[in-house]
């Protein structure tokens, strides 16, 4: 008689291998075979995952339709056994999976598609902060402002697409036809983070990617200001700094400012 | 640890995200809910932001889904300390699991996978339910589940696996009413032999929920509403237990919430009539 260990170690072998040994193991019923009733656990353990990998990437699948994102997922859970106790993160390597696949990885935007969903999703129950409000700068003294560093929201993460994925999935996700795949002349930078309770991304200009990416290093702010008039001409450089400032206040990326 | 019987709640449903809002804002006539607890094993955001706003009108219960109490892998420690930090939050009436494992090797199936009913298997899930209350430092409650093999190594029927988990761990029992209509089926055995093979001061809670029928056998899929079938062994399950805390069991095909509210109402109906309205407030 096979131990515990070893029934459950060839029970999961049945489900994730397709191995039959199991089916020694296990009764016929009155009323069906063992390989039919064993199936019903390989059966659900493919669905469950499929039904998972489908809800955390609702635009990747309506993007490449049922069948070959039915394709694409099967292949993924073939590659990719659940090592977590939450099926929340089952679909996590999803992006990085589609980039180094053979079949996918040519058509860049696939893998970044999956990439912005999985950073929404991310997103969407990451850890809480209060939002840095604009009373608490306005109570900033003028002469701490190029001292004070800023707090990026702990839901806040920074993507570079060299594909229009972020157009693709927008128009996706309004149910409008998606434009072509394109390949960008420049890289393009976007933020996603959480606001309230809503996921949100927005494309950065260059030059406020750049200082969103200083600042979240910790650099301060009258170097930022500095950086910003190296990066395109010092006239406005400050005013140009602020506005940006403004911005992450207004749409609450920031979780926090202090004097260096 | 507190070995106080879980209080008699009432009539629950599970908690799910689309009707977050509609019971905010209508604190609608359910008396409690259970979540899964893994899906709110998160870091922050709306999930845990409604449990709390929901935590502080309804009592709540925690329902697992991968404690894996029957797997020969080890316990796992993160899962176990996320579960106590969770349960320091929402402060369960109870916490419940199910008598199955999840995975081996550290691969999770995602599935309520069977257990071979042997003297071997009851020694190691008795061992792990006493490893983890002690951790949780409160008792356990452990569910039946449905399945659809039998392992030819059985030594004894499921309901007597069953009981002698919950004498010799200590622990309580969740009765899932569909769940052994559902492997009564399966495995030709008689609902009423279960029923009354458990011992009745263990069961503290009940669950009722739809399956897919598939000819030769029954799936249990809680994606459709609960059959008459398994109303009628409800009926005697409630007639044989007493009141018992009850909570339908819904996770696809989620309908709105008032249609889940009629169900509900239906299992109160169903408890009022073979009880009688006198006994049935008196356990509140």
């Amino acid at each position: 008689m096979k131990s515990l260990r070893e029934l459950q170690d060839t029970f999961q072998r049945g489900i994730l291998a397709g191995d039959d040994a199991i089916l020694a193991e296990v009764k016929d019923s009155a009323k069906e075979e063992r390989k039919v009733l064993f199936g019903v656990y390989r059966n659900a353990y493919v669905a469950r995952l499929a039904e998972i990998v489908g809800d955390d990437y609702e635009q990747l699948h309506a993007y490449l339709g049922d069948r070959v994102f039915a394709r694409l997922v099967k292949a993924y859970i073939a590659a990719n056994p659940s090592d977590r106790r939450s099926a929340r993160w089952f679909g996590r390597h999803l992006p990085a999976f589609v980039r180094k696949s053979e079949t996918y990885a040519k058509h860049r935007e696939i893998a970044e598609i999956a990439e912005l969903e999985k950073a929404l999703a991310d997103a969407f129950d990451g850890p809480d902060a209060e939002p840095l409000r604009i009373e608490a700068l306005a109570a900033v003294a003028p002469e701490a402002w190029p001292s004070l560093v800023f707090v990026p929201h702990p839901t806040a993460s920074r993507l570079t697409f060299s594909t229009n994925a972020a157009d693709i999935w927008s128009a996706l996700k309004s149910e409008t036809a998606p434009p072509k795949p394109l390949h960008l002349p420049e890289p393009q930078a976007i933020l996603v983070w959480r606001q309230e309770f809503m996921s949100r991304f927005r494309p950065l200009s260059p030059e406020e990617a750049m200082m969103w990416d200083e600042a979240a290093k910790g650099v301060r702010f009258g170097v930022l200001c500095e950086m910003v008039a190296t990066f395109a001409g010092e006239d406005e450089a400050e005013l140009r700094a602020a506005s940006y400032l403004k911005g992450w206040v207004d749409m609450e990326t920031l979780a926090g400012c202090q004097t260096a | 640890m507190s070995s106080d019987k879980p209080p008699y709640l009432g009539f629950g449903l599970g908690l799910r995200p689309q009707h977050y809002q509609e019971i905010l804002d209508a604190s609608p006539a359910i008396d409690w809910f259970e979540i899964i607890s893994e899906n709110y094993m998160i870091e922050g955001g709306q999930p845990l932001h409604m449990l709390d706003r929901i935590c502080e009108r309804y009592p709540v219960v925690m329902h697992g889904v991968s404690l894996s109490i029957a797997s020969t892998a080890p316990l796992d420690l993160d899962y176990l300390g996320a579960l106590k930090t969770l349960a320091d939050r929402v402060k369960p009436k109870w916490i419940s699991d199910h008598l199955c494992w999840t995975g081996v090797h550290g691969v999770n199936l995602h599935d309520l996978l069977p257990i071979p009913y042997t003297e071997e298997a009851l020694d190691h899930v008795v061992a792990r339910v006493g490893q983890v209350q002690d951790f949780l430092d409160r008792r356990l409650t452990l569910e039946n589940v449905s399945s659809y093999i039998t392992f030819g190594q059985s030594e004894m029927t499921e309901w007597e696996f069953v009981s002698e988990v919950a004498k010799r761990a200590d622990c309580w029992l969740l009765f899932d009413v569909n769940n052994v209509y559902v492997s009564a089926f399966n495995h030709g055995f008689s609902t009423d032999e279960f029923l009354h093979g458990v011992p009745r001061d263990r069961v503290v809670q009940f669950h009722v929920a739809g399956h897919s029928h598939e000819e030769s056998h029954i799936i249990d899929t809680h994606d459709h509403p609960v059959c008459d079938e398994v109303w009628d062994f409800y009926r005697d399950t409630v007639g044989h237990f007493g009141p018992v805390s009850t909570m339908i069991e819904r996770d696809d095909n989620i309908p709105p919430l008032a249609e889940l509210v009629d169900e509900l109402d239906h299992a109160r109906a169903i408890a009022r009539a073979v009880l009688g309205e006198k006994r049935l407030e008196a356990a509140e």
